[in-house]
């Protein structure tokens, strides 16, 4: 069908070139998406309108299953629900069901000094599969052979306490299953002197890497007003904080604190930062990543103070679990690497072993929630770049 | 070399050679969906270099690979992705479920989830562990090549068997002079008459009748 | 969100020198840092060769300990099918061959496939049966293969004890801590 289309109209055709809006399904299977979310990408061209998440690849029913069995039983979940950061939902199960029973102060210093080095640990490894991944989404593979590099250290530390590399259940109700062994405290310290240099490494792959600031500078940004009223939590909401604006850092440990995070001296890494290039904006996705690499250093700072602590800690490293839960409610929120992960626990009215209601409050399902607003008339190849920088982990989002 | 043919020439069954290429040079497709998939990163990572058995080259277009490693349970919701990704991947393929809750739900035995993949496609290889060790992966990688170099044929005959999805069967009711072979833990359970694998020097009681 | 334009920040893309525009320096921070790292010591382990070493306590297949007179210990209490979160353990109780104890079991497999390792098992034992030991390549080419049954589970006892990796380390329901592990490997292994 020719159509003959005089001169002048010919070039307004030329210069108006209008495509049809096209559905575009990225995942459940993509490698960019951290495990099976899948994105419906509503595009004009390259322009994506709409992002829309689908949940429930990975359902299954694990806050249901916490109302059959005990909870010590429920720890091996806990585990499996955001599987980076193990002995950060371990913990907080654990003190959510301490509160039901009115354990809280009960718990020996010993217990809560070991909880603390295993959750910095294992924030700092969470963080470096976060930035490691990260430079997978944006094409670069080194930084991924660098992250895991530590991380194997890391995973070495927590199998010669707990025997396992990445479902721990190592913290449990009453403290901690073991006591730390012999000669692990030297070696940790070991490990924090060989990885506090390191961090300059990722500096120079990733943070002054022109391209990363290209792919990630200025992409997704993400206002505060924003990420408060839809409840991020963790980088993802520090990353938009500004400390010149007055807003407070907010992070749990430091605001509410838990396990004695009040007797560390560290700091919360918010912006605006020195090093930042001048592309970034606050809000971006290279802030939501240099929070994560800033607080990796803080976090190394807090296991060196618990390592010193332990040596003088009392007590043992576990008291006796109750065996029946009394009635009533607790909610306990802990900043777990990806936000503020919250376990609610219920106790049956008659005394038993088994809760009435287990729920956990995910800090990844509404960090994604923003995902719709910060991709808005992006291009489809930022879409990576800002669902990398959420860093989400569907087993904690789909539960 | 009887046919004097110069050094340089290399004789070779073609099923052995075909063989030979293909265990070497396995693509996995990474069917990664929760913690068994870390693990999986972990293998492609600097400490266990899963290069090292020409099976490195992690391909998430199905059309490239020959190797399925479903790692992480699958739910049903998932479950048409997975079948659909299985039947895109070219003959010859091999699947590996890593992983407690993908060959066999694991903990997770509720409605979600799906009580073993190999209901719905075929498996060559199971890895316990809940998530199994990276050494466990590259074990399954050694096994897998072993029994292609063993079983493969060039005309993919030995998968012409895959008609049907090979369920988990009831065992049938054992006769009754059953040899129960305890043998080292990398070996069957129980063998029946005429099974003329080797026997290990444990000491062994016969198993209680079973009607 | 719409963009306002008041937010647009413009910037000047970096002129290069013309020492930059050759490349050379570039080139040569990046082919250094590869050679540093061709020489710098190995992290890979060369894994079917090299075995790693796992800690004592590591959790891995499981075994069923043999008492001094070579029999399995387990008295049939089903505390650890009780403690398992993946029910993976089918045990059969009958009655005891032996005085000292009333039950014995008939069956007692191990689904290792759904197994999820956390130890449970081994910490409700009252009688120290049930173990995880440091075995970890396991792999398997059925779900069949994968159910250890009794006499497999005592056959991974003696490769174990004879290999000599794996001390009896629970204490009665109790497990020590980690460091009291280390101080019990070097105590003689029973039933060697």
């Amino acid at each position: 069908m020719a159509t003959i289309f005089p001169p002048e109209e010919e070039q307004i055709i030329e210069l108006d070139v209008r495509t049809d809006e096209m559905l575009v399904s990225m995942g459940p299977q993509h490698p960019s998406t951290h495990g099976v979310l899948r994105l419906v990408l509503r595009t004009d061209g390259e322009v994506v309108s709409e992002v829309t998440p689908h949940l429930g690849y990975l359902h299954r029913c694990a806050e249901k299953i916490g109302e059959n069995v005990t909870p010590i039983q429920f720890i091996p979940y806990t585990d499996r629900m955001d599987y980076l950061s193990g002995m950060n939902m371990n913990l907080g199960y654990s003190l959510a069901v301490e509160k039901l029973c009115g354990l809280t102060d009960k718990i020996p210093e010993k217990a809560q000094v070991i909880r603390v080095i295993v959750c910095e640990l294992n924030r700092i490894a969470s963080h470096l599969v976060g930035i490691g991944a990260y430079g997978l989404d944006l094409g670069t593979f080194s930084p991924f052979l660098y992250a895991f590099r530590e991380r194997e250290m890391i995973l070495d530390l927590f199998e010669e306490v707990c025997g396992a590399r990445l479902t721990y259940s190592y913290v449990t109700i009453g403290g901690v299953h073991d006591d730390l062994p012999e000669g692990w405290l030297e070696r940790c310290s070991k490990f924090l002197d060989w990885f506090e240099p390191r961090l300059e490494e990722y500096h120079t792959l990733l943070t002054r890497n022109s391209i990363f600031i290209k792919r990630t500078a200025g992409i997704g940004v993400l206002p505060r007003d924003m990420a408060v009223a839809y409840g991020c939590t963790g980088p993802m909401l520090r990353g938009s904080l500004n400390r010149e604006k007055g807003d407070p850092p907010w992070d749990l440990r430091k605001i509410e604190p838990y396990c004695g995070y009040e007797q560390y001296d560290f700091e919360i890494p918010i912006p605006p930062f020195r090093e930042a290039p001048v592309e970034a904006v606050i809000g971006d996705a290279w802030h939501r990543f240099y929070v994560r690499m800033k607080e990796m250093e803080q976090s190394a700072r807090i296991v060196r103070q618990a390592l010193r602590k332990y040596e003088t800690a009392r007590g043992a490293h576990r008291i006796e679990p109750p065996r029946h839960l009394p009635p009533g409610e607790a909610y306990v929120e802990t900043e777990c690497p990806r936000g503020q992960m919250g376990f609610y626990v219920v106790g049956r009215p008659t005394k038993e072993s088994v809760p009435l209601r287990v729920r956990a409050r995910s800090s990844s399902f509404c960090n994604l929630s923003v995902t719709h607003e910060i991709c808005r008339g992006c291009l489809i190849a930022d879409v990576p770049a800002i669902v990398g920088s959420i860093d989400i982990v569907m087993g904690e989002v789909d539960r | 070399m009887a046919l004097g043919l110069p050094e340089n020439v290399f004789l070779a069954n073609l099923d052995k050679l075909a063989n030979w290429v293909r265990a070497n040079s396995l693509w996995p497709m990474p069917f990664a969906t929760a913690c068994c998939g870390i693990e999986l990163m972990a293998v492609g990572a600097s400490r266990y270099d899963i290069a090292r058995f020409g099976a490195e080259v992690m391909r998430f277009s199905p059309r490239q690979c020959d190797l399925m490693i479903v790692a992480g349970r699958i739910v049903m919701k998932m479950l048409p992705v997975l079948q659909r990704i299985w039947l895109q991947m070219p003959e010859p393929k091999w699947c590996i479920s890593m992983g407690a809750c993908a060959s066999s739900g694991g903990v997770f035995d509720t409605y979600a989830v799906v009580q073993g993949i190999d209901r719905f496609i075929p498996v060559d290889l199971y890895i316990p562990g809940c998530p199994p060790r990276p050494e466990q992966l590259i074990q399954a990688v050694l096994d897998l090549q072993e029994k292609i170099r063993k079983t493969g044929t060039l005309a993919g005959r030995e998968f012409q068997q895959r008609t049907q999805p090979n369920i988990p069967q009831l065992l049938p009711a054992p006769p009754s002079d059953r040899i129960v072979a305890p043998g080292d833990y990398t070996t069957a359970t129980q063998r029946w008459p005429g099974d003329d694998r080797s026997s290990s020097s444990c000491s062994r009681r016969p198993l209680p009748q079973v009607n | 969100m719409p963009i306002a334009p008041s937010e647009v920040k413009w910037i000047d893309e970096r002129t290069l020198s013309p020492w930059d525009w050759l490349y050379l320096p570039a080139l040569w921070e990046g082919l250094s840092t590869t050679v540093r790292h061709m020489f710098s010591k190995k992290v890979t382990i060369e894994f079917p060769e090299q075995r790693p070493s796992v800690p004592p306590h590591y959790k891995g297949v499981h075994r069923l300990n043999r008492d001094e007179q070579g029999r399995v210990r387990c008295v049939a209490c089903y505390l650890c099918a009780t403690a398992c979160p993946a029910h993976c353990i089918d045990i059969v109780a009958a009655p005891s061959p032996w005085p000292d104890r009333e039950k014995y079991p008939e069956l007692f497999v191990i689904d290792e496939l759904r197994c999820i390792y956390c130890g449970m098992c081994e910490e409700a034992c009252p009688v120290d049966a049930i173990e995880l030991t440091t075995l970890y390549d396991l792999t398997g080419f059925s779900r069949e293969e994968m159910l250890f049954d009794k006499e497999k589970l005592l056959a991974v006892y003696d490769y174990t004890v004879n290999k000599g990796t794996d001390a009896i380390r629970t204490l009665r329901g109790t497990l020590g801590p980690a460091s009291e592990i280390l101080e019990q490997q070097s105590a003689p292994l029973p039933n060697t």
